[in-house]
């Protein structure tokens, strides 16, 4: 008798987990940068690896939280409303872009900044989304 | 005199075509709708980056597959690994021509209907498609919308997600503002 009850209790147990893991865990969790460790590089530095090799740039930085610091070219607004940032890569060509999770005011040009977000790869601009601002000097 | 005023036009002119030379943003927008069944299968990109040249209709679009938000993250997660798998193929792209843009007034506030030839590449597969859409000038901004619908069996794009349908077509729509 007793046996049973560990049995049934058991069962109920791994059903709850797997409907909890499922249903509210799934649903709720959110990949956030700003809680992970992020690389911290300069923008010239990771345009440049991005010029040379895009695919070896890939392996080392998609997908991979970033830490960028760099000097503020432009400030804009995206369609959705979302601050936007291109930081100056000391080339004519590509730049950092970064799309902020929020909308910064505070934001100059010429200014240093840190930027910590998702980089997410490269078109023309090496491209970091999910973007929050870390400190500026 | 009239010399000086006509070297004058001529430099205005060309100052004019120069700004109309090309058209750019790096903030346009792309949604993905893959629903098939009950629970939504959406996403947004924010950072699609279009370049357009008035001039002959040629665009060139771009965008980045680990940009798409979903409000899920494990559906993002799968998206990105078993489906797009974006890590192989990071970028997706348009390379074409905008077959009447002729008909396209740029200086007059209107919508103009507009088609579109050329290659998609997505998931590391070039397909030939053509895709209408429309521009819109408005007090000399010029913004760029297109719908279409994307076979995802053409572009080899298959996986097995579990619990909820995908549909067989996905429905793309861009926005770009210049």
């Amino acid at each position: 008798m007793k046996k049973w009850i560990i049995i049934i209790g058991s069962i109920v147990l791994i059903v709850a987990a797997i409907f909890y893991y499922v249903f509210i865990y799934a649903a709720q969790y959110k990949r956030n940068v700003n809680d992970e460790k992020a690389i911290a590089i300069t923008a010239v530095e990771l345009v440049s690896d991005y010029n040379n090799n895009e695919s070896e740039a890939n392996t080392k930085y998609l997908n991979k939280a970033l830490l960028v610091e760099g000097f503020v070219k432009e400030v804009g607004q995206n369609q959705e409303g979302s601050t936007i940032i291109t930081i100056d890569g000391a080339n004519d060509f590509s730049s950092v872009f970064c799309t902020l999770k929020d909308v910064n005011k505070n934001v100059e040009v010429n200014k240093k900044i840190n930027i910590k977000g998702v980089c997410i790869g490269f078109t023309s601009d090496v491209v970091i989304t999910d973007a929050f601002i870390q400190s500026k000097n | 005199m009239k010399k000086y005023l006509f070297l004058m036009l001529l430099l205005s002119s060309s100052y004019f075509l120069h700004a109309q030379s090309l058209l750019s943003t790096k903030s346009g927008v792309a949604k993905f709708n893959a629903t098939g069944g009950l629970v939504k299968i959406e996403a947004v990109n924010n950072q699609v980056d279009c370049k357009m040249l008035p001039s002959n209709g040629q665009i060139v679009f771009a965008l980045l597959v680990k940009g798409f938000r979903f409000e899920n993250q494990l559906m993002e997660d799968h998206f990105n690994e078993n489906y797009l798998e974006s890590t192989k193929f990071p970028k997706a792209s348009f390379k074409g021509y905008i077959t009447n843009i002729a008909a396209v007034n740029f200086t007059a506030d209107a919508v103009y209907k507009v088609t579109a030839d050329g290659v998609l590449t997505i998931h590391g597969v070039d397909q030939k498609i053509q895709t209408s859409g429309t521009i819109t000038i408005k007090s000399g901004k010029a913004s760029l919308k297109s719908d279409f619908n994307v076979k995802l069996a053409d572009y080899k794009i298959a996986g097995s997600y579990i619990g909820e349908k995908i549909a067989a077509e996905a429905k793309i729509q861009i926005n770009c503002n210049f």
